[in-house]
């Protein structure tokens, strides 16, 4: 009984460690498997987002691969409070407006 | 008296043919206005003066992207619907007016703040018929910038070039990391007229300042050359180039700096 309890007691303080090092490190510290709903959807939106300097490079499936990305991620933008849902819409429509002109323009040629 | 009352006539009439052609003459606007927005979505009925917001100020710290991009402004005035409280929560122009960030060691002054010391503070960007005094001052700040004919008067291109001007392009907790871009080759843009040098477009010169989303799709659609023509008439109706040489970039009156290709 004593050693479930002190092993309950130490996942309870192993998980707030590991929220407590999220914070610190948002980005880099997702090992611990605390998942924070809020930056998950920036996390996909940074990550989505950051590839559009390399639009011109990657190939159709990798292009289609992240319009399917965008969409996948809007109703979760859509849920964002007012002012964020505003701002991040139009961040996400300008990264997908692009995927799907550069991608268009691959398969015109 | 007849023939008196003929001319008249004719006067008038060729008059009303020339206005009705030509229309009204717009004012060109002085270097400091070049480039100014009048936003008034919301402040009116908030009983507050509109705001007046001077492109130049901001242009020669920050790059295009970093504003109609990862901040999220529209490239049409009005067209973004800032409220105050996107202010204060952090977004549009609160990305940088939150009385915490600091630029040239200045702290930047919060906007639409609820505290009671910051409402005299309105009138910094609420200041459209007001005499309010501009923090920055446009003949000192652009003294020792490079000189263009039009528009602010000033070649901001150089003065990015030889280093005046360092505009940001990323900001803590908006902006994303990314690789630096790619840039795409430039090209050549042939014109209709004869004699007319053709226009060399800098895929180099324009990423400077802005990233690709910023143009494709939403003012360039076609990527393949030659797929859209371009009209001079719809550019400075405020199409394709004109989104930006009407309003904030070089203008369109300064016909050589697109127009280079040395004529065969």
């Amino acid at each position: 009984m004593k050693k479930l309890r002190t092993c309950l007691l130490c996942c309870a303080v192993a998980v707030i460690v590991c929220s407590g090092a999220r914070d610190i490190e948002k980005k880099t510290f997702s090992w611990c498997g605390v998942v924070h709903a809020q930056d998950d959807w920036r996390n996909e939106f940074d990550d989505v987002c950051s590839r559009t300097q390399d639009a011109m490079i990657f190939s159709p499936d990798e292009l289609r691969n992240l319009i399917a990305r965008c969409d996948k991620l809007k109703p979760r933008v859509e849920k964002l409070d007012e002012t964020q849902r505003k701002v991040f819409l139009k961040r996400l429509q300008l990264c997908r407006d692009l995927f799907l002109f550069v991608l268009e323009s691959k398969e015109k040629k | 008296m007849k023939r008196t009352f003929y001319i008249a006539l004719l006067v008038l009439v060729i008059a009303g043919v020339t206005s009705a052609q030509t229309g009204v003459k717009k004012k060109r606007p002085l270097p400091y206005e070049y480039g100014r927005v009048v936003i008034s979505n919301y402040s009116e009925k908030a009983g507050l003066a509109p705001v007046v917001f001077d492109h130049w100020l901001h242009r020669a710290k920050f790059t295009c992207r970093l504003c109609h991009v990862d901040i999220g402004f529209a490239m049409k005035a009005g067209a973004t619907g800032i409220k105050a409280s996107d202010n204060m929560n952090g977004y549009y122009c609160g990305s940088c007016h939150n009385g915490k960030k600091a630029f040239d060691d200045k702290i930047v002054f919060d906007t639409c703040s609820k505290a009671p010391e910051a409402q005299t503070r309105c009138l910094r960007c609420h200041s459209l018929g007001k005499n309010v005094k501009a923090g920055y001052d446009f003949s000192k700040f652009t003294e020792n910038l490079p000189r263009g004919r039009f528009g602010n008067g000033v070649d901001w291109e150089h003065a990015e070039v030889d280093g005046l001007i360092k505009p940001l392009d990323f900001l803590e907790g908006i902006s994303i990391k990314r690789q630096s871009l790619t840039v795409q080759k430039d090209f050549a843009l042939g014109t209709k007229l004869e004699g007319m040098p053709d226009i060399i477009f800098s895929h180099k010169k324009h990423t400077v300042w802005n990233g690709c989303e910023l143009c494709h799709p939403e003012i360039f659609v076609g990527v393949k050359k030659g797929t859209t023509k371009y009209s001079m008439t719809e550019i400075f109706e405020g199409k394709y180039c004109g989104v930006c040489h009407t309003s904030v970039a070089f203008p369109l009156i300064d016909c050589q700096r697109c127009h280079t290709k040395a004529v065969q």
